[in-house]
């Protein structure tokens, strides 16, 4: 009979080891923590360049993206890029009509904040995120047209390159 | 009898860590989801100035004696030249010849293919044509105008180009030369061990660095002399635009705008 009493037995698991691990990727991912939220549009087709520049976005504002195929603003579909590139080259004030339309009703909004009292001033601010393999005239005609709208204050967002 | 110990009634207990594993638990979905791993940085510039491009209305004329003055340091980049303009005179120009690296979308080729302008180049097994998203970087090579032969410097084993006194890349060092990296400041050194440094192709956008300090460092006084015009063709892609900009920054020229090249 004796022979099959439960021996009492403290059954409990060794988690010495599971604490390291987890105190370590607690002191990693603290390291990487940032209040400020990524403004990064992840899309396949749009890839930033990297950059040794070293300054950070400050505060939320407007956002044109730029893919192979889109040019998005505040994540919205705009126009195709293709409509972009056609047009002429030779063109002295090239305009994207669609772009420019939608950045007029956006600073019409920020210039309607600015008379309710919630802005100070028109920034005329927005972070320009263009996929790395975008040709200059595509570029320059959304500078071009983001400048005659009225938005002067242009960012470029490119990623930060690991090393030094 | 008095060496033999008695053995203590009380067992060694752990720390009861299952509280601080809650608390683990929590905040490290929590943190894995805010973490930033690849952080994102922005780059001022300016809208093009009216020179070069852009609205006839905006175009002042200014006085003549306040326009010699000025450096109006521009740099001119087309498919396989750039060019540095200052002062109303042109520099010597870089010729390049780019290479472009691949990482294929199946990860099973990393590979520097040379670039023709306008074509994509194909896998050199499967022979399919790669993708402008499989492109994963841009390097120029300076080659020499004529022969198209790719030009060598010595680089630091950080990867920094060196120069000597005249701040003209070099190609080979003896023991006891002295040598200067491109950094900003230039860094001295004294060459002890000729094995610690590496021949490689010249980049342009190293060459494009040191000229640029080399301006720099000769009017640093000009009442623009932060200010450099990026000056590009249609055809070049955003990436080498960017990398420019990183020189010029590098080179101490923090104020860019970027202009058209006309045709």
């Amino acid at each position: 009979m004796g022979r099959f009493r439960k021996k009492k037995h403290n059954a409990s698991m060794n988690i010495t080891s599971l604490m390291d691990v987890l105190t370590i990727m607690l002191l990693f991912l603290l390291k990487n923590y940032s209040a400020d939220g990524s403004i990064l549009t992840n899309a396949d087709n749009l890839v930033l360049p990297n950059s040794e520049s070293k300054k950070k976005p400050t505060e939320v504002n407007l956002q044109i993206a730029v893919t192979q195929d889109m040019i998005l603003l505040d994540n919205q579909a705009v126009v195709p890029t293709e409509d972009a590139r056609n047009i002429s080259q030779e063109e002295n004030d090239p305009i994207i009509t669609k772009l420019e339309e939608r950045l007029k009703v956006c600073l019409a909004q920020e210039e309607e904040m600015v008379r309710l009292g919630a802005l100070n001033a028109v920034q005329g601010r927005v972070i320009v995120q263009v996929d790395k393999n975008i040709d200059f005239d595509v570029l320059f005609k959304i500078m071009n047209t983001c400048g005659k709208s009225g938005y002067n204050n242009m960012n470029f967002a490119v990623m930060e390159r690991d090393d030094g | 009898m008095a060496n033999k110990l008695k053995a203590p009634d009380v067992e060694p207990t752990d720390v009861d860590l299952k509280v601080f594993m809650n608390l683990m638990v929590v905040l490290i979905p929590m943190l894995i989801v805010s973490a930033e791993f690849a952080s994102v940085a922005i780059i001022d510039i300016k809208l093009p100035e009216q020179r070069g491009s852009q609205t006839k209305s905006a175009v002042t004329e200014q006085p003549q004696e306040e326009k010699a003055e000025k450096l109006l340091l521009t740099a001119i980049i087309t498919d396989s030249v750039v060019t540095l303009g200052a002062k109303g005179g042109f520099m010597p120009s870089l010729f390049y010849q780019e290479f472009h690296r691949y990482i294929t979308r199946e990860k099973d080729l990393d590979t520097l293919l040379e670039y023709t302008p306008g074509k994509m180049p194909n896998h050199p097994r499967t022979g399919r044509e790669l993708t402008v998203h499989e492109r994963f970087e841009i390097y120029l090579y300076t080659v020499e105008p004529e022969t198209r032969n790719i030009i060598r410097s010595l680089y630091t084993k950080f990867g920094e180009m060196l120069t000597d006194a005249d701040g003209i890349p070099v190609r080979e060092v003896k023991a006891g030369d002295t040598v200067f990296a491109l950094t900003n400041p230039r860094r001295r050194m004294i060459v002890t061990n000729p094995g610690d440094f590496e021949s490689k192709p010249l980049s342009a956008y190293d060459e494009l660095k040191n000229r640029l300090m080399k301006i720099k460092e000769r009017y640093r006084e000009a009442e623009d002399g932060e200010d450099i015009i990026i000056a590009a063709e249609n055809e070049v892609i955003y990436d080498k635009i960017v990398q420019i900009m990183d020189a010029a920054r590098n080179a101490e020229f923090p104020n860019i705008s970027i202009a058209k090249l006309r045709g």
